[in-house]
């Protein structure tokens, strides 16, 4: 919650907090993560073939509403985790200041544009 | 770039890692979403990605996704026990191992469906 009567404290107040706030969806997303990818990738690339993976095999089993709110919550999940641990990078590597601004703009853009696609391709097959 | 022996590495491989996996991921749901766009668009892209090359990078990428699944359980040890800090260098070497035993098992199983081509 943000108590602050100037914009500067509340700017102030509002990025501690979601740095903290970051920091602990890390934790638990990562935990989350780690049994739906690993059991995502020994389902479909340790127990059965790369070359399965065909057209007719995704849409049968994302037929299942189990499956796609399984790949869902990895969508979602790995891409908030992916994108925020990859601007931890860019706050980290990119020194000047108009540079992360735009890189983070476009970065940021396909992030979403991806998440929709993936969302949309999840609920309409 | 700290000198701090083991967890430098440890630090470095999980960023690497974790920006590896990311692009992976990028890639992978435009190429598994691209379901909605027909059946055609989608196995075009997936005749491309049944090419060997690809087929070997998969290898890797389950690679740096358990290296970075690991080495990301022994991050939240160190920061929620007292005792995960003292441990960390331990800890990492069993991360190192786990990987190497988990990527192994994937080339055994993976390798001689690639050189069979199913």
């Amino acid at each position: 919650m943000i108590k602050a009567r100037t914009f500067t404290d509340a700017r102030a107040q509002a990025h501690t907090n979601a740095e903290l706030n970051w920091w602990i969806f890390m934790r638990i997303s990562g935990l989350i993560l780690v049994f739906l990818v690993l059991g995502h990738i020994y389902m479909t690339f340790i127990q059965v073939s790369e070359a399965d993976a065909t057209y007719v095999a995704v849409v049968n089993k994302l037929s299942n509403p189990a499956w796609k709110f399984y790949d869902w919550l990895i969508l979602s999940l790995a891409l908030l985790h992916g994108a925020n641990g990859a601007r931890y990078s860019i706050e980290d590597y990119v020194r000047s200041r108009p540079d992360r601004a735009w890189i983070k703009g476009i970065f940021y853009t396909v992030i979403a544009l991806l998440f929709a696609f993936g969302t949309v391709g999840l609920i309409s097959i | 770039m700290y000198k701090g022996r083991e967890g430098q590495w440890a630090f470095l491989l999980h960023r690497l890692s974790g920006l590896a996996i990311l692009a992976y991921l990028m890639l992978h749901v435009f190429s598994i979403g691209s379901v909605i766009l027909g059946e055609e668009f989608y196995m075009r892209i997936h005749h491309t990605y049944d090419l060997w090359p690809f087929r070997v990078g998969l290898i890797f990428v389950t690679a740096g996704v358990v290296y970075h699944a690991l080495n990301g359980l022994r991050i939240i040890v160190m920061d929620f026990a007292g005792a995960g800090v003292a441990y960390q260098r331990q800890m990492w070497y069993g991360v190192m191992a786990l990987t190497l035993l988990a990527t192994a098992y994937t080339a055994w199983v993976n390798i001689p469906r690639i050189l069979g081509g199913y």
